[in-house]
């Protein structure tokens, strides 16, 4: 990825030159020179997120390897971020406005994002649970000859899947009566109760992959961006934008990763944010909100249980087809349906290697993620402890 | 086991076959030398033969009548239990031979579908129906068999108990709080609690299942893995031991809180979460220590499969665990929460070699890493708080002189904080030295002098003498803030008095050697060894010189009045003892006011002063007898005596009442 190959130079570049320069005016002149290049590496970096989501191979917007990239960019923009925050900087200088009060603002919010991390990071665990029910589905479909004992497998998993889809996603939409119909559809088709299909839908609430009660991922997204507001007049070219640009990428990325992944209560998800059009560098940042909201609104248009997660939007779309199949099959099975079959088998075998290669990396990034916003909040506040003078934010 | 080749007999195209098949061996019998390309066909044709002998079964279709005889045996065996309510692995009616026999019949069908399998490149109608008659059974079989596992973790699951379970400390305990009002004493409770822990640090493994039906679910896993159903075996298990250790989380009363929830608790609470979160971590590695167990007993023979399923187990709640701590690392540093971090991060070091091994495998190597991250943390913060700590005393400021002149809360503050701290010794030190190598300044002093103990130049006694004369300077500016000079000596006596006894306190304990000392350091408390003998002495001297100097600015004066003048008139001598008087009774309503309270240092100023005084007194007294009037004396020398006893109180009296006439 260019973005992380500019870090490198980019921070040596900074802090030479700042070692370098004495006088006041020099600083000024230099802090503006970086601040330039630090908007056009967020640019450029989002630009990139940009055309990589018009990828149509699988791996485009808020697919796996997608999120794996923004992350990526998070890390790099928030290392150059911090380097324009403290390298050359008297700790005084943060304890005077406007960054008395931005500062705490951005760790207030910074916080709010680690929680929103756990929440991620817990909920890539129940979409790994669904990949290992659609695991066993491609399991027992790819076998042949195909009877009625392989489809009764793949059923019983990919009921379960709909029931847990519906469970951890579906709370978005009131109207859920077409995905329990899979549930009830199946209970009377095959011989296991409706007791079987309540303790299948029990089987996966976890309470260790919860956040604490009346946690709610929606809530979080809006407090973060609620005092979102863009530097103005003077400010703009003072250390009030680099402040200003990192919470916008922060929010940003943790929206995405909200609409992207099924959080605890995503109920009332904002669907935009306010970020302020004139700016350069947010162009692709705002391109990607609106695709973003788009696909938001188009999910609970067509009332589809899948977050936006594209290889679960998939597994949603291939196991609604399999239960189909599934219910109307005869033994012996039709050959051209079952050449027909094997495509989605293998395409749902696809998504599944996906996600086998991907969400476990994707995990450990996000609590990459996490450490590195401790560590940077850590360095800032201890920073300012040098200083003294000022009272550190509790927060 | 259906024998396949019962349905098979001679047929017309193979007598060529057999033919050409002996052709072949002649051929062979007559040339010793094997060339590749010979060696190759007849290896092709070796892979061929096993096929070849079934495939030869198609065209009889009647020779199934046997296979299907078979397959419809074990189908009545399935359906029959199947169609029956109660659980064959149920605890309660629990039949061996049953449960085997329902395992045998799943064996027959699986060698059936084998077979059958192995006839299907070109299979015939019946031979489909067949296979698909026996997979619909294996599959019922399976599903049943899943829900089987899951009944009889349930039903068998027990409850680890480890000795020490219970939980004395839940009330909220004693507070360190900053306004430095603290108790005169550490609770006791808290040290014994900490010898405890290390005292049943013995491991032991706990069965979490009922051994009895390990065998059971071994059987079971098995037959699910040998037909390929293994991923449901393991989801059923990882589920349901999941939720066993999530159950055992809210039995240790672990609560979720989220990060922002943690940085905004009140500290009582907070230290109350603390101390669940350090016993639940013990024993939380101590019961993994036994789940994993349980993973071997049952996975073992499957490879990966069983660290991967021991990690998916564990790792929800371990994450819980993990945040908390992350949480807590992030707090402000407070010098109250020290402690606690510091338990913290004990627990943390205690256990994470037992993690490391735990989580060795492949599949657990991030949770491996995050409680290594999580040490770094806690020890961060930990070093950061100790480090404040001494920042803080330095920044208290008072702006009114402490009433009394008594032990300022802040001297008991710190020499309690301390003393405590000595507990720690071992964990402080590890965390020092980290520092210490960052550091250009280090506070540590250079070595002086052979045969001192290595305890009183080690990282924290270095840290403890430049924390108490941090103390020391804010003490002395807080004396300046007593208008009367006397005072200011009577508050720096009393606090120097007062670390001294701190330092001293535990001397018995010397009795039982230095090794002995040594070996229980940690537990002793004992100040007195990182603090040395030499700095207890210079104090001991700091502390006599402000009462001397006390002695001196507040008697000299009063007793200035007994000195022999050179006018030995009646006059002149009543005149003495009236200005003796009025002066004893100025100090005494002074002093009685002012507090010592330390009662021998009390005594031994009283002593002293009485000495002195009454001494002064009599002999004035003695040599002036006939010019003094008696209506001049107000007090007699034992009254003196009495009133003496009065000063250092703390509770302001006046000598009036006793007026002699």
């Amino acid at each position: 990825m260019p973005a992380t190959d500019n870090q490198g130079s980019f921070l040596n570049r900074i802090s030479i030159r700042r070692n370098q320069v004495v006088s006041m005016d020099g600083n000024h002149e230099q802090e503006l020179e970086d601040l330039e290049l630090f908007q056009k590496h967020v640019a450029d970096r989002f630009a990139d997120l940009l055309s990589q989501s018009e990828d149509t191979s699988g791996d485009g917007l808020l697919s796996i390897s997608w999120l794996r990239k923004l992350l990526d960019v998070f890390l790099c923009c928030e290392a150059e971020y911090k380097a324009i925050l403290l390298l050359g900087r008297d700790p005084s200088q943060i304890s005077k406005p406007p960054l008395d009060k931005l500062v705490p603002e951005f760790h207030d919010r910074v916080v709010k994002a680690l929680d929103v991390c756990n929440a991620v990071s817990h909920a890539v665990e129940t979409v790994r649970n669904y990949q290992n029910l659609a695991e066993i589905a491609v399991t027992a479909l790819e076998q042949r000859p195909i009877g009625d004992g392989q489809v009764r497998r793949a059923k019983k998993a990919l009921n379960s899947l709909m029931i847990l889809l519906e469970e951890k996603e579906g709370s978005n939409h009131k109207s859920t009566e077409r995905a329990w119909s899979f549930g009830r559809r199946s209970a009377n088709a095959t011989t296991s109760s409706s007791k079987d299909r309540a303790t299948s839908a029990s089987q996966f609430r976890s309470l260790s992959w919860s956040m604490s009660r009346g946690w709610s991922a929606a809530k979080q997204i809006q407090a973060m961006s609620s005092n979102l507001v863009a530097p103005r007049g003077g400010e703009s070219s003072s250390p009030a934008l680099p402040v200003y640009i990192m919470s916008t990428i922060t929010v940003f990325v943790m929206w995405a990763l909200v609409a992207a992944i099924p959080c605890q209560e995503r109920n009332g998800l904002l669907t935009h944010f306010p970020v302020s059009k004139q700016l350069g560098w947010a162009q692709s940042i705002i391109a990607l909100q609106e695709k973003i909201a788009e696909e938001w609104k188009k999910k609970k248009e067509k009332n589809r249980l899948a977050g936006l997660l594209e290889e679960t939007q998939r597994i949603e779309k291939l196991g609604v087809y399999l239960i189909e199949f599934a219910d109307s099959f005869q033994f012996p099975p039709d050959a051209d349906r079952l050449e027909e079959v094997a495509v989605q088998v293998a395409e749902l075998g696809e998504t599944c290697k996906k996600m086998e290669e991907g969400l476990v990396p994707l995990q450990q990034q996000i609590r990459e993620v996490f450490h590195r916003i401790v560590r940077s909040r850590t360095e800032v506040l201890d920073f300012l402890d040098q200083g003294g003078k000022v009272t550190a934010s509790t927060m | 086991m259906s024998d396949f080749s019962s349905v098979l007999s001679p047929h017309e195209g193979e007598i060529h076959v057999i033919a050409a098949a002996q052709h072949i061996v002649k051929a062979l019998g007559a040339n010793k030398n094997l060339d590749d390309e010979l060696r190759k066909i007849l290896s092709q044709l070796d892979s061929h033969l096993s096929a070849m002998t079934v495939l030869t079964t198609e065209s009889r279709g009647t020779g199934f009548r046997e296979v299907e005889e078979q397959l419809k045996y074990a189908e009545e065996k399935i359906r029959g239990w199947e169609s029956n309510q109660s659980l064959l692995w149920d605890s309660d009616e629990f039949d061996p031979l049953e449960a085997s026999e329902f395992l045998k019949a799943i064996d027959e069908i699986q060698a059936l579908i084998e077979g059958l399998r192995s006839l299907s490149v070109n299979g015939n109608r019946k031979q489909k129906e067949l296979l698909n008659r026996a997979d619909s059974i294996l599959q019922m079989a399976m599903s049943r068999l899943e829900k089987e596992t899951i009944h009889i973790l349930v039903k068998h699951k027990q409850y680890f108990q480890p000795k020490n379970m219970s939980f004395r400390s839940c009330a909220l305990d004693v507070l360190y709080d900053e306004s430095f009002v603290s108790v005169e004493d550490i609770p006791s409770e808290e040290a014994l609690q900490r010898n405890s822990r290390e005292k049943e640090s013995d491991e032991y493994i706990f069965d979490l299942v009922h051994p009895q039906v390990i065998p059971h679910l071994k059987s079971i896993a098995n037959v699910m893995f040998g037909v390929n159903y293994g991923q449901e075996f393991c989801q059923a298990f990882i589920r349901v031991r999941r939720d066993a250790l999530e159950e055992y989380l809210v039995i240790l009363k672990v609560e979720n809180f989220s990060i922002e929830d943690v940085l905004k608790m009140e500290w009582s609470s907070l230290n109350y979460e603390i101390k669940k979160w350090v016993r639940a971590m013990n024993i939380i590695i101590r019961y993994l220590a036994s789940e994993k167990q349980l993973c071997d007993q049952i996975l073992g023979d499957y490879g990966f499969v069983n660290p991967l399923c021991f990690v998916e187990i564990s790792k929800g709640s371990l994450a819980h665990l993990l945040n908390f701590g992350e949480a807590i690392a992030m707090g402000t540093h407070e010098p109250e929460k020290l402690f606690r971090l510091l338990d913290m991060y004990e627990v943390v070091a205690d256990n994470l070699l037992d993690i490391d091994a735990l989580f060795s495998e492949e599949a657990g190597t991030a949770v491996r890493l995050e409680f290594h991250e999580l040490l770094r943390s806690l020890g961060d913060s930990g070093r950061a708080t100790f480090l404040k700590f001494g920042n803080a005393i330095a920044a208290n400021a008072s702006t009114r002189p402490f009433l009394g002149g008594g032990i300022h809360p802040l001297t008991k503050y710190v020499m309690n904080y301390i003393k405590t701290l000595t507990m720690y010794c071992n964990t402080l030190n590890v965390l020092l030295k980290d520092q210490e190598a960052a550091d250009p300044n280090p506070v540590v002093e250079p070595e002086n002098g052979q045969g001192v103990s290595s305890i009183t130049h080690c990282q924290m006694a270095c840290h403890f003498r430049s924390i108490t004369a941090t103390l020391e300077s804010n003490l002395d500016s807080k004396s300046k803030l007593f208008k009367d000079g006397v005072l200011q000596h009577i508050f720096l006596m009393n606090n120097f008095h007062y670390m001294v006894r701190k330092v001293k306190s535990g001397e018995l304990r010397l009795f039982f050697g230095d090794e002995w000392i040594k070996e229980h350091i940690v537990k002793s408390g004992e100040l007195r060894l990182f603090f040395g003998d030499e700095w207890i002495k210079e104090h001991i001297v700091k502390y006599k010189q402000h009462a001397m100097s006390y002695e001196r600015a507040n008697w000299n004066s009063v007793l200035s009045f007994l000195k022999d003048g050179d006018s030995p008139g009646l006059c002149s001598a009543s005149k003495a003892i009236r200005g003796f008087t009025i002066a004893f009774e100025e100090v005494y309503k002074n002093q009685t006011g002012s507090s010592i309270p330390d009662p021998e240092l009390r005594e031994d100023l009283q002593i002293s002063t009485s000495q002195k005084v009454i001494h002064a007194y009599r002999s004035f007294m003695g040599r002036k007898s006939s010019s003094i009037s008696e209506k001049n004396i107000r007090h007699s020398p034992d009254d003196l005596q009495n009133y003496i006893l009065d000063l250092f109180n703390g509770s302001p009296r006046i000598l009036q009442s006793s007026r002699k006439k």
